[in-house]
C-alpha cells in the first residue's frame, strides 16, 4: 500500500523543527541523515547499476545523456560530478574534457566511490579524473574553480540543500552552468498514480530480490516524494545566486533537468 | 512538446551508436567526416515534426545531439526527403533549395562528399559473426541483388518512358520538345528585339527636334 507523506501538522509536532530534517517520510535529527544515507549507499553500492537500470527501464541513461548535450561542456573545461556515484556522467564529461580537461567524480559515500572509481578505471578512464569524497554541503574547492557542475540523482539526500547549491555555486566559474538531474513531480495525474504504485510496490520488492535490501528501496520512493518540485527547486536555484534558472520535464515530469548560470 | 527530451535522447543515442558503427567498419570514410566536422553541424527537419540535431566530432568518434544549438558551424534546414537526397549524393538540393544552408557552403560540400564517399565493409563486420564464408555468398548475393534492382528500376523506367512518347504518343518525345522549345525561345527574342525597336521609333517621334538642316 502506498504511504502517505507527514502532513504539515505533523512536522510541526516535532520536537525542535530547526534540528530535524526528513529522511523519507520519518523525521530525524539532522546531524544523523547523512549517517543514515550513508548506511543506505553502503548497503546497495554493489548493486547500484543493476538497480538503476531494473527500476528506471534503461532510461536513467537517457535522462543523464540529455543531461550532458545540455552542459555545453568542450575540451579543457573543468567539470564537478557531485554524488557521481558509479560514474556515469564522469565517463562522458571525461571524453568532452578531453587531455587537457580535468572532470573531479566527488560523493561522500567511500562505496559509491571506489564502485565508481573501479568502474572507470577498468573501462580505461584515466588522466583527466580525480577522486574526492566531499560533502555537498561543503566542497573543498576554491571559489570560481569549475565551469560545469553536476549533481545526479544525489540532491534529495542531501541535508541542507540551500546550503549544498550555494556551495555548488561558490565552486562555479561566473558563466558556469549547474546542472541537477533529479526525480520529481509528474505532470499527468495517471502518470503519477501509476508511478506512485510502481515506485511504493514494485520497487522495494525488486531491491529485496536483487540487492536484498527493500528498506533501502522504499526510502528511494519516499526519499523523492520529499524533494521539492520542479518550480520550488527552480526558486531554490536562483535564491542560490543563479540566474537563467531552467528546467526541463522527462519522462512526464518524473524526472527534471534544472539548469542554471553563475552570474 | 513532442517529442520529449528522453525521446530525442533516445533517437539520437540509436543514431550515434549506429553511426560510429558504420564509420568504425570504413576507417578511411571516418576521418573524411572527422575532418569535415569543424565545428558542429545541425540538421534541422522543417516538417512533418520540426526536428533538430547535430553532429560534432568528440575524441575520435562523432556525437549526435538533438537539443538545438545557438552557433553551429553549419545549419542545413528541409524536409526528410531532401536529406535523404543529400545522403544518397544529390548535390541539386542545394541548388533547388530544397535544402537551406545557413554557414560554410564549402563545409556544406565537404560534408555532402564526405558522406558519400562513405563505404563502410559490411562483408567484413559480417564475418565477424558467421565466418569468411557464409559471409561472402552473403555479400555476393545482396550486391547481385542491389545490381539487379537498379537495372531492373532503369529498365523500368525506359520502358514506360518509350511507352508513353513513342506508343501512346500522350507527350512528345524529348528531340521534339527541345526543337519546339528552341522556338519559342527564338520567336520571344524576335518579339522583344521588335518591340525594343518600336519603342526607339516611337521615342524619335516623340522627343522635338533639335537640329534642323538648313
Amino acid at each position: 500500500m502506498t504511504q502517505q507523506p507527514p502532513s504539515p501538522d505533523q512536522e510541526n509536532r516535532a520536537p525542535s523543527e530547526n534540528d530535524t530534517t526528513h529522511f523519507g517520510y520519518s523525521t530525524v535529527p539532522k546531524d544523523r541523515k547523512a549517517g543514515q544515507v550513508a548506511e543506505v549507499f553502503h548497503s546497495v553500492a554493489g548493486k547500484y547499476d543493476l538497480m538503476n537500470d531494473l527500476m528506471s527501464m534503461g532510461i536513467h541513461r537517457l535522462w543523464k545523456r540529455f543531461t550532458i548535450e545540455l552542459s555545453g561542456v568542450r575540451p579543457g573545461h573543468r567539470v564537478l560530478d557531485i554524488a557521481g556515484g558509479t560514474g556515469d556522467l564522469t565517463m562522458k564529461f571525461s571524453d568532452l574534457v578531453g587531455t587537457e580537461g580535468q572532470v573531479v567524480l566527488a560523493d561522500i559515500n567511500a562505496s559509491m566511490l571506489q564502485v565508481g572509481r573501479s568502474r572507470l578505471i577498468d573501462r580505461g578512464y584515466a588522466g583527466n579524473i580525480e577522486y574526492v569524497q566531499a560533502d555537498a554541503e561543503r566542497l573543498p574547492f576554491p571559489d570560481n574553480h569549475f565551469n560545469a557542475v553536476s549533481i545526479a540523482f544525489g540532491l534529495r539526500n542531501v541535508t541542507d540543500k540551500d546550503q549544498a547549491l550555494r556551495d555548488m555555486t561558490r565552486v562555479l566559474k561566473p558563466g558556469g552552468k549547474l546542472m541537477v538531474l533529479e526525480f520529481s513531480k509528474p505532470t499527468n495525474p495517471l502518470l503519477s498514480k501509476i508511478y506512485d504504485n510502481y515506485s511504493f510496490n514494485a520497487l522495494p520488492l525488486m531491491g529485496q530480490l536483487i540487492a536484498g535490501d527493500s528498506a533501502s528501496y522504499q526510502y528511494l520512493a519516499e526519499s523523492i516524494r520529499m524533494h521539492p518540485d520542479q518550480d520550488t527547486l527552480k526558486g531554490m536555484m536562483e535564491t542560490a545566486g543563479l540566474v537563467n534558472t531552467k528546467y526541463h520535464n522527462m519522462t512526464g515530469g518524473i524526472v527534471a533537468l534544472h539548469v542554471g548560470i553563475k552570474p | 512538446m513532442f517529442p520529449g527530451p528522453t525521446l530525442r535522447a533516445a533517437v539520437s543515442g540509436v543514431v550515434e551508436t549506429a553511426l560510429n558503427q558504420a564509420l568504425a567498419l570504413d576507417p578511411a570514410g571516418q576521418q573524411a567526416l572527422l575532418d569535415a566536422l569543424q565545428g558542429p553541424v545541425q540538421f534541422r527537419l522543417t516538417a512533418p515534426l520540426p526536428l533538430s540535431f547535430h553532429l560534432c566530432a568528440v575524441g575520435g568518434q562523432v556525437q549526435v545531439g538533438s537539443e538545438p544549438l545557438d552557433a553551429p558551424a553549419l545549419d542545413i534546414a528541409g524536409r526528410p526527403l531532401a536529406f535523404a537526397a543529400l545522403a544518397l549524393g544529390d548535390d541539386r538540393v542545394f541548388q533547388e533549395g530544397r535544402l537551406a544552408v545557413t554557414g560554410d557552403m564549402a563545409l556544406a560540400h565537404q560534408f555532402q562528399r564526405a558522406l558519400a564517399q562513405l563505404n563502410p565493409d559490411w562483408e567484413a563486420a559480417l564475418a565477424r559473426h558467421l565466418g569468411d564464408v557464409p559471409a561472402h555468398f552473403l555479400g555476393r548475393r545482396l550486391r547481385s541483388a542491389v545490381k539487379w534492382s537498379r537495372q531492373a528500376s532503369a529498365s523500368l523506367h525506359a520502358n514506360i518512358e518509350e511507352y508513353i512518347h513513342e506508343e501512346s504518343g500522350a507527350l512528345p518525345g524529348k528531340r521534339e520538345l527541345e526543337a519546339t522549345f528552341a522556338d519559342i525561345d527564338d520567336l520571344n527574342l524576335r518579339t522583344e528585339r521588335l518591340s525594343a525597336r518600336l519603342e526607339q521609333l516611337e521615342a524619335r517621334l516623340d522627343s522635338p527636334r533639335t537640329h534642323t538642316p538648313e
